[in-house]
């Protein structure tokens, strides 16, 4: 069966909607046990040849500031994330294009990106395990509800995603961040290798400074190169040595000949069958065409992202769901969350100056959470890691230097400057009942599907938690022998550390979220949701490959249930 | 009034730092009238590049204006600026030339060298860090180092930037020139 003018069979095994790093893995995963799939992606495809991150300062006519006029007019949004400069904007949506509200006294950002491939183009690429500290902490101090599983549960899975993905890192032993199946770490500076010393010694062992866990090849895995360390991953990588869609899950997902991939597929609805109480498909606006169209399929998982998942659900209104499908315990599209981070310290540290980086490091250190691990603190719940690093200003320095002329000239060209080392801290958010999505009534975007209505603030927890960063960083700094400790207060709101996630949560039973502990929809058992919109707290760590690994294992139950006849 | 006649008014004797509030702002509100929203004038940009290659003279290696920097500044302000700051940085422009009037009497790029040095000197460690010719200075200066060192001969024969290092070595030890791409 054929829709008219639509490329491709109507009917599939399974439908999954979005390519971004959630998506492909569900694409990958489902082909390769043999399902037919079609993976609908919002933006058009890319290729290598779209990514820029070989582009030289010299080769933009910014020198790398970017058209200010032009990303004010269309990307005032957008524009706040740093990767969204003068040669990758074209990795985000226009906001014009793409309106959300938001309260006027709770900003919200949300970045986005639709092409093939979604966010994992531009991505940060940190990526770390979660423990049973963060899936015990709803139940134990009694904010959010249970987790439906446990670290036990999802170990495996990380296994799984990290062999397949290639993950650096240094095993550390921690009880708090478990250790994954690693390529060989990056190296840390002779700065960072030093304070990592002097901040063991002076915390007793506490404070673990490691180098960053991070989705980068530090040898050829998997048929992809190591990385070559130019710098900007977020422009893109034309070795593929980080981890994205297009590189990695996709070509797998293709390999097995069962993959079809639509771009341009904008996904307005989620179909529903009331008389097998099952999910019928989906039905997708051509971003390009304008024509509508439906889809059908066995099995649909939605990847579109935690608010994008969000408010598709919610704009999928039937008379058995009226307030969005598979809203039967009214959770739907609430607590929601993202990481509030930004507050910590920098310092100058002293000496060194024989030493100098080679090479631009895709990377930075990480300190493990210690805050409300072995004792309580006083302020706050829950804790934060410290991401940062440390290098040399080279001639950047120059525009605060005082002095001119041929002396000046000569030092920005043969010093670099002093070693400058900081940190931030990147902290738990606490789900709340009403940081919520919902739909505004009145804004739709280009395709005329209904907006989102984001209203999420931080509360009181997280304002105790940044103040802490500060001193936290600020006295690991100290101990690490830096000078001219400064600290640094975030201003970011929510959203800004596009972690978001929540609004589709997994629970124990059906009346306490949306989704079981296989991902799949309460009350629609062939509706599956694995991108963040399934989280049910946020812990602290950078969340993609707990969505990853919740996606191969979400997969793995739902086909499994299709051929024993369960689905 | 126009902008010319202000200054003509302001005269040689009275710094621009010592208007008082409401002067300036109507002196810039003069500037912002008599400016089309374009690029720099000839003689703006002369003293641009007088400035650029003070601050980063040709030796053994480019200047600043071998490698173009007056015509980046020249793109900065005609295309990315805001009229507010592009209104910010011309007087600036302007405030530097005032300095030069109360020194030597003439334009900057009209003073001889020694009294173009002094005059300089005096911008780059001021007393008063808020005049508007020591502002105007240090957001040219900022520029210009921009400039310079993302230029493509920079780039590539100065500090031979490695597009792709194939390796990362933190702890690399420093040689004797060209280290300042970090």
């Amino acid at each position: 069966v054929t829709t008219p003018g639509v490329q491709g069979p109507r009917r599939y095994d399974a439908i999954v909607v979005g390519s971004g790093i959630s998506g492909g893995w569900a694409a990958k995963e489902l082909c390769e046990r043999g399902l037919s799939t079609l993976l609908l992606e919002a933006g058009g495809p890319i290729d290598a040849a779209d990514f820029v991150e070989h582009v030289q300062p010299y080769e933009m006519h910014f020198r790398g500031w970017g058209d200010r006029a032009m990303l004010e007019r269309d990307y005032p949004v957008q524009r706040e994330c740093y990767a969204c400069d003068e040669v990758g904007h074209k990795f985000f949506v226009k906001d014009s294009e793409n309106p959300y509200t938001s309260p006027a006294d709770a900003p919200f950002r949300w970045f986005r990106g639709r092409q093939v491939g979604g966010r994992s183009i531009m991505w940060g690429r940190q990526v770390y395990r979660w423990s049973d500290l963060d899936f015990e902490a709803n139940a134990k101090d009694g904010h959010g509800n249970d987790w439906p599983i446990r670290y036990a549960d999802i170990a495996p899975w990380y296994t799984h995603v990290e062999r397949f993905i290639g993950v650096t890192g240094a095993p550390e032993g921690l009880a708090q961040l478990p250790d994954g199946s690693f390529l060989p770490p990056m190296a840390m500076t002779v700065v960072e290798e030093h304070a990592r010393e002097k901040i063991l010694a002076a915390f007793g062992g506490e404070r673990v400074m490691t180098i960053g866990r991070a989705a980068i090849l530090t040898r050829n895995h998997n048929g992809r190169l190591a990385c070559h360390y130019c710098g900007p991953c977020e422009r893109g990588c034309v070795t593929h040595s980080y981890f994205n869609s297009i590189g990695s899950t996709l070509p797998a997902a293709r390999k097995t000949g069962k993959l079809t991939l639509r771009p341009h597929s904008v996904v307005a609805e989620v179909l529903y069958d009331p008389k097998r109480a099952r999910a019928r498909g989906v039905r997708v606006v051509d971003a390009q065409t304008m024509d509508v169209m439906e889809f059908e399929g066995r099995l649909v998982f939605l990847c579109a992202s935690a608010i994008e998942t969000t408010r598709l659900l919610l704009n999928s209104r039937s008379a058995r769901f009226p307030e969005g499908l598979g809203n039967s315990s009214g959770t739907l599209g609430r607590y929601v969350m993202d990481h509030h981070y930004g507050s910590g310290a920098s310092g100058r540290m002293p000496g060194f100056t024989d030493k100098r980086t080679f090479g631009r490091r895709p990377n930075g250190i990480y300190v493990a959470r210690f805050r409300n691990v072995k004792t309580a603190h006083p302020d706050f719940l829950r804790g934060y890691g410290m991401q940062g690093g440390s290098g040399r200003a080279g001639w950047g320095r120059g525009s605060s230097m005082p002095g001119y002329g041929a002396a000046f000239k000569q030092a920005l060209i043969d010093d670099l400057g002093d070693w400058n080392l900081s940190a931030s801290g990147w902290g738990e958010t606490l789900p709340h009942e009403d940081n919520r999505v919902t739909l505004d009534g009145a804004v739709k975007d280009k395709w005329g599907i209904p907006a989102a209505r984001i209203e999420v603030r931080w509360r009181e927890n997280e304002r105790a938690m940044d103040k802490d960063m500060m001193t936290g960083v600020a006295e690991m700094l100290d101990a690490a022998g830096c000078t001219d400790v400064h600290t640094h207060a975030s201003t970011n709101p929510p959203g800004h550390c596009i972690h978001e996630m929540g609004g589709a949560r997994m629970s124990r039973t059906p009346k306490d979220g949306v989704l079981n502990r296989w991902n799949q929809a309460w009350d629609v058992r062939n509706l599956l949701v694995t991108d963040g919109a399934c989280m049910a707290s946020s812990a602290c760590q950078n969340p993609s490959i707990t969505y990853m690994a919740l996606t191969a294992r979400a997969v793995a139950h739902a086909v499994n249930e299709m051929k024993t006849g369960a689905l | 009034m126009n902008r010319r006649d202000l200054l003509r008014t302001v005269g040689a004797a009275t710094a621009l730092s010592l208007l008082p509030r409401h002067a300036h702002a109507a002196w810039i509100r003069v500037v912002e009238g008599h400016r089309p929203a374009g690029g720099l004038t000839p003689a703006q940009l002369a003293l641009v590049a007088t400035v650029a290659d003070m601050i980063i003279p040709a030796t053994d290696t480019p200047g600043a204006t071998d490698v173009g920097v007056p015509a980046w500044v020249n793109v900065v302000v005609a295309e990315y600026y805001s009229d507010a700051d592009r209104t910010l940085f011309l007087g600036g422009l302007d405030a530097i030339d005032v300095q030069a009037k109360n020194v030597g009497g003439a334009g900057f790029t009209d003073l001889p060298a020694v009294t173009r040095e002094s005059v300089l000197l005096s911008l780059d460690r001021p007393d008063d860090r808020q005049a508007p010719a020591v502002r105007g200075y240090a957001r040219l200066k900022g520029l210009v180092i921009h400039g310079y060192f993302t230029s493509e001969r920079v780039q590539k024969e100065v500090l031979k930037v490695e597009i792709m290092p194939g390796r990362f070595d933190g702890a690399a030890p420093m040689t004797a020139r060209g280290q300042g791409a970090p």
